[in-house]
């Protein structure tokens, strides 16, 4: 009579064994720390892109300042006293003291007024018509050969 | 009933009620303070931590018709000193040393009023350049604290004063475009906040934050062009230093449109002396607009146009003229004393009688002139959208105390008032197929709902065409149908009236007994592009023909040129 035997199966080693308090804390630990870090990081790039912005901010309105002094600037060198000023000391010019009209008898040239490049664009005008559409760019044309495009 | 351990129960249960209650109240005001009231104690807390400087909005520019910029905004630093940090004396050596000489002062001189006061900002300079602010920024000296603001530029120099106004220290329009469009131009001002100690002082490390952002104000564009209305200051200058007059007017106007290209009056102000203490206010006035004169002998248009489209009589219709005119008890006499015997309408114009309006007036009657002179705009304000406009002063048949010779010396300009603007406006419809104009001087606005434009706007048919264009060439025979007169333009068939009365006005605004001489013309006749009035103040008798004709006949063919209108005769043009 064969003896049957049978061993008892070992109890599951990790699923059974009840993880220690000590782990737990560790791992809690670890989270806090991540967590707290994972926020000063935050805090840290938040604060640095807030001083990034600030400056930017600065430095648009300081080139807006530029910009509206230039404009200032221009204002004034195109003023008419100033033109004036400079027609009479630096080109040495006085006021016209007779003005002479040119009466022109002959009739306008019949062939195109305008280069080539603009005629279409001034017949569209005329016609009171949308310009054409500009060209498509090369990746649109690239794009347009894709079947499902 | 109760035990005396269910008594003490129910005392305990009563006092954790209590405490409840009080707990939820306590609960119930926390969160009422911080989720309901939260924007109060808020501010409580900033106010208490943080002090507040406004920051001035860019003001918009005022550009002529083509956009060239007549006055513009740049940016500019107020420097301001902390007098916490020049306390000591070490310090304050140290920051006046820099500070000073950027903006114009002696130390010493700083120093000591910076110290007339212990705590607070010292504004030390308004509105410094903002190169030099952004060099002073730099060099980081003890104590400055400059503050972002702007400053009124003026491209053009002293150019059209009077129409546009100027801005007060606050920056605030106080006369002309700058106070009538002040909203648009001037924007919104924000804020920033800025720590500072329980006594008020400015924190030197303190955190700075912005508050409310300003919000740049927008441009106005006038119709007003720069370079006819530099034309046209020169001239009035020179002929006012020529002829010795108190003073004068120029309109220039769009016959079609009503546009207004120029304006210019004086005595004026000029905006690179502005003294806002001047006791003399009255310099500071648009006079095109808000001042009123007789329009004098200008008005018998008006008089024979009213006569002609009620059909009573025509340019050639005939009267006897005896060099007088009895109207009751007074008599009415031409302004030369003459009597021309059989005269027309157009020779009424063309000599300017009294006599010829005053039976011209008689043929239509008052109440047919009177509503004649009220579809003028004679008596109205034009709306042109300054302020500081008047209405006119007109005495109809409806009126008290008028009387018949009230018709007859209205007839020839006199005893009514308008403005230089009213009457160019009244003059333009008869220039213009008999349709009168409202004459505008803002073309475009920025606001904040997006650009507004203004355009041509029809207020109502004065005359019928045909009439109109009988008195255009009426007036165009007033100037070229009479040898020598003084405002026969060369090279262009023009048309005009002249015009004496009395009553100038002085510097100060007060009226004289002097003359006022004026002209209207307007050009080319084939098809006007530009009507004018000139109007020039005397203290002796001087004619409208001798010194207010001749400035139109000198401005007259430069604006043409510069407006492309072709000569109708090249080679007179020469």
């Amino acid at each position: 009579m064969a003896l049957l035997h049978r061993t008892a199966l070992p109890a599951p080693r990790l699923l059974g064994r009840r993880i220690s308090a000590r782990a737990v804390l560790i791992a809690v630990a670890v989270v806090v720390v991540a967590v707290a870090a994972l926020q000063v990081n935050q805090f840290s790039r938040a604060a640095s892109t807030g001083y990034t912005i600030d400056a930017l901010t600065r430095q648009r309105a300081a080139k807006q300042a530029e910009n509206y002094e230039l404009e200032a600037q221009v204002a004034r060198l195109s003023s008419l006293s100033r033109v004036e000023s400079d027609a009479r000391t630096k080109l040495g010019l006085v006021p016209a003291t007779r003005t002479i009209y040119v009466t022109v008898n002959q009739p306008l040239p019949s062939g195109p007024s305008l280069p080539a490049r603009f005629q279409e664009q001034a017949a569209a005008a005329a016609a009171n018509l949308p310009p054409p559409p500009p060209a498509p760019s090369l990746w649109k044309r690239l794009l347009q050969l894709l079947p499902f495009y | 009933m109760f035990g005396l351990r269910g008594r003490m129960h129910a005392r305990l249960i009563a006092l954790a009620g209590v405490f409840a209650v009080a707990g939820l109240l306590l609960a119930a005001r926390v969160a009422y303070i911080q989720l309901v009231d939260d924007a109060r104690y808020k501010a409580e807390a900033r106010n208490e931590h943080y002090g507040q400087q406004v920051v001035r909005a860019a003001r918009g520019a005022i550009l002529d018709r083509n956009g060239f910029p007549l006055a513009t905004t740049v940016n500019a630093y107020d420097v301001y000193i902390n007098r916490a940090d020049w306390a000591d004396d070490a310090a304050a050596l140290k920051g006046a040393a820099v500070i000073a000489p950027a903006i114009g002062r002696q130390p010493a001189e700083l120093i000591g009023a910076v110290r007339k006061d212990k705590t607070g900002l010292y504004l030390a300079y308004s509105a410094l350049d903002f190169d030099k602010g952004t060099a002073l920024q730099a060099a980081k000296p003890v104590g400055l604290r400059l503050v972002e603001t702007t400053r009124r530029q003026y491209p053009e120099g002293d150019l059209a004063s009077n129409l546009l106004g100027f801005v007060g220290r606050d920056h605030t329009g106080l006369t002309g475009i700058e106070l009538d469009f002040d909203k648009e131009l001037g924007g919104t001002p924000g804020t920033i906040y800025f720590e500072r100690d329980s006594i008020g002082n400015r924190l030197s490390l303190g955190a700075e934050r912005p508050g409310q952002k300003a919000t740049p104000g927008g441009n106005v564009r006038l119709t007003i062009d720069r370079y006819i209305q530099r034309l046209v200051e020169s001239e009035l200058d020179q002929q006012i230093a020529r002829t010795g007059a108190l003073g004068g007017t120029i309109i220039v106007m769009q016959p079609k449109t009503g546009a207004v290209m120029a304006m210019a009056s004086r005595p004026g102000f000029k905006l690179s002396q502005l003294d806002l203490n001047d006791p003399n206010q009255a310099l500071f006035r648009n006079r095109a607009v808000t001042d009123v004169y007789e329009p004098g002998s200008v008005f018998k248009l008006v008089t024979a146009a009213t006569a002609i489209d009620l059909g009573v009589v025509t340019p050639n219709s005939t009267y006897n003229d005896t060099g007088y005119a009895q109207i009751g008890t007074s008599t009415i006499r031409n302004w030369d004393y003459s009597a021309n015997g059989t005269t027309t309408v157009t020779q009424i114009l063309q000599r300017s009688l009294n006599t010829g309006a005053v039976w011209m007036s008689g043929l239509v009657g008052a109440d047919k002139f009177y509503a004649s002179v009220k579809k003028f705009g004679i008596g109205d304000a034009t709306g042109v959208g300054l302020s500081g406009e008047p209405d006119g002063l007109v005495r109809t048949n409806a009126d008290p105390n008028w009387s018949p010779v009230d018709l007859a010396t209205n007839s020839f300009g006199q005893g009514i008032a308008a403005t230089p603007l009213q009457v160019l406006t009244a003059i333009n419809s008869l220039v213009n197929g008999g349709k009168l104009m409202r004459p505008y001087i803002v073309q475009e606005m920025d606001t904040p709902g997006g650009a507004k434009t203004f355009g041509p706007q029809l207020v109502r048919q004065t005359v019928k065409p045909e009439t109109a264009a009988q008195v255009a060439d009426m007036m165009n025979q007033v100037v070229e149908g009479v040898a020598g007169e003084q405002a026969q333009t060369k090279g262009y068939h023009v048309g005009g009236k002249t015009g004496t009365t009395t009553g100038a006005t002085l510097a100060d605004g007060t009226v004289h007994n002097g003359n006022i001489a004026s002209f209207v013309g307007f050009g080319p006749v084939r098809d006007p592009q530009m009507i004018m009035l000139v109007k020039l103040d005397y203290m002796n008798d001087v004619l409208g023909g001798q010194a207010a004709a001749p400035v139109f006949r000198d401005l007259a063919p430069a604006i043409f040129a510069y407006l492309g209108v072709a000569p109708d005769d090249p080679s007179a043009a020469r």
